[in-house]
């Protein structure tokens, strides 16, 4: 199927965000576009930080990594531009949520709004668990807790099992996501072989630098960083 | 957990396609060397297999235990010519395992034809037996068999097991149909088709524990019938059965009104002999995991009353 002119341009600009977000957590190098008027359209570029959400300040939360005043501007514009509705998707409230803390924890904004409820997850199949926690994995930071890091804590198993789902199904996005939430558990069954398993996720789907993004940050949080 | 009428039906339904369709375990005596004599004694094994099942669990209704019992005499005396059949297949390929593979259930569950065990003793002895190229799943399988027979295995089946897949405990999501079915296969053995879960080892009971549900999962929504009902059957084998509930409906309803269990999605297009080829397995398959399904799930609310 044909994509539609905007989605095309909005998928393109997600993945140049996701890759620059890549190239931080790797000491930076991938500057963002000098030129404004070279890049996407602001309205477009709000979009896409919004789709990355609070991934978009990983570099600075992890390991510090100075961020640009036009990062700055496009995590506050973001924030300003999709207030999300009281009564939308919990995945919707708890990504701005999570985009709203990170900016506190490193000064760009004022402290994060008081979370929002966590009762959607109360024992909901583990297919439906890994989806919504693939959707979430900016949250999966070792160090910042929230009700959704606790869910994905008791449910490691089920976790685990939506991972082997994912990949089954070359869902690689959501296998990433679950890998990422995975590297920061404990007690992950060791059959699973999640340092293979994001090996063959990265191989497999790596070509979508968000895919990649998940994988690299898992990585990374494997290794005991914290925030 | 699932309503254990459901479970049951299932196999009452597949036990009644068999039977009507019993016609359909049928051997090829003319049949071109190529293709060989034995190929067509696999259903008639698996048919023994699956009745001693029934028998032994003992949730069959009693026209269902009587169709089995019937099936059995059937094809022992019609298929097999009261085992004669075996003894010509062993002197087609004197050193198949099929003939002893096919007949040992069939011992197990009265019927006698000696010269099928003599030649399985001295098959025992030979380094052939022991050397013959096959999977490490059937290697199992052979040494289990021998074991019920009375013989000591060859190779022991602690040996034979460490080279199969399922005892590496291997990464869960590279597992592809070919080698589900391996999976299953060795915890038919391991377990003597369900007869003594114990025989499962722990750390493969814990592994199966943790990832069985994820490939139930898949091979129901691939509509996968066959290999979704040997899961179901491992399931069953486990310490604490899930009895899952929505795999269950789908693959009973998944079932024919005449109990025919399509391999695939929907029964084919197809009738006779060339419809039997195709659904007589899954059929007996559903008809395995019924008997055992329906057992664990009585012994549960044996344990809950």
């Amino acid at each position: 199927m044909k994509q539609s002119g905007t989605t095309a341009l909005l998928q393109g600009a997600v993945q140049d965000l996701a890759s620059s977000v890549v190239s931080d957590l790797h000491g930076g190098g991938h500057a963002p576009p000098a030129d404004p008027a070279g890049g996407p359209g602001r309205d477009l570029e709000l979009a896409a930080a919004r789709v990355l959400g609070a991934d978009l300040l990983m570099p600075a939360l992890l390991h510090r990594a100075p961020l640009t005043q036009d990062r700055i501007g496009l995590v506050t514009g973001t924030l300003d531009a999709f207030p999300p509705r009281p009564q939308a998707a919990p995945t919707v409230l708890w990504s701005h949520w999570a985009m709203a803390r990170a900016a506190g924890l490193i000064d760009v904004s004022g402290a994060a709004p008081e979370a929002p409820d966590a009762a959607w997850i109360d024992g909901v199949p583990w297919p439906f668990l890994t989806h919504q926690l693939a959707v979430l994995a900016p949250l999966a930071l070792p160090g910042l807790e929230c009700a959704v890091t606790r869910a994905a804590r008791d449910r490691t198993l089920d976790v685990a099992r939506g991972f082997v789902r994912a990949v089954r199904r070359r869902d690689w996005l959501q296998a990433a996501g679950a890998g990422r939430w995975l590297a920061t558990l404990e007690k992950v069954p060791d059959t699973l072989g999640l340092g293979t398993g994001l090996d063959f996720v990265e191989l497999m789907g790596g070509s979508d630098a968000r895919v990649l993004l998940q994988v690299r940050a898992a990585r990374l949080l494997g290794t005991g960083v914290l925030v | 957990m699932t309503d254990t009428r459901l479970l049951h039906t299932v196999g009452v339904r597949a036990m009644e396609w068999l039977w009507a369709h019993r016609d359909g375990f049928r051997l090829e005596p003319e049949v071109d060397p190529e293709i060989g004599f034995l190929e067509r004694f696999k259903p008639i094994g698996e048919l023994a297999l699956v009745c001693k099942v029934l028998f032994r669990e003992g949730v069959a209704g009693s026209r269902q235990a009587e169709l089995a019992r019937r099936l059995l005499d059937h094809v022992w005396r019609e298929t097999l010519d009261g085992g004669r059949m075996l003894v010509r297949g062993q002197r087609t390929e004197p050193i198949s395992p099929i003939p002893f593979e096919v007949y040992l259930p069939f011992r197990e569950l009265g019927y006698s034809r000696p010269e099928v065990e003599e030649a399985a003793v001295l098959n025992h002895r030979l380094h052939s037996w022991t050397a013959f190229e096959t999977t490490p799943t059937r290697r199992l399988g052979l040494s289990a068999f021998q074991r019920r027979f009375g013989l000591d295995p060859r190779p022991p089946e602690g040996e034979a097991l460490a080279a199969t897949w399922l005892a590496r405990t291997p990464e869960p999501w590279t597992v592809e149909g070919h080698i589900a079915y391996d999976v299953t296969h060795a915890v038919f053995h391991l377990t003597d088709w369900g007869e003594s879960p114990e025989g499962l080892p722990p750390r493969l009971a814990d592994y199966l524990a943790a990832w069985l549900p994820v490939w139930i999962d898949d091979w129901l929504d691939l509509r996968r019938w066959d290999l979704l009902g040997e899961l179901l059957v491992v399931d069953a084998c486990l310490p604490a059965p899930t009895l899952d509930g929505r795999a269950w409906a789908a693959f009973a309803a998944a079932q024919r009104a005449d109990g025919a269990m399509p391999a695939v999605r929907e029964t084919p297009a197809a009738d006779g002999d060339e419809l039997f080829d195709l659904v007589y397995h899954p059929t007996l398959v559903a008809a395995f995991a019924s008997a055992l399904a329906t057992s664990r799930s009585l012994t549960a609310l044996a344990q809950a009353s």
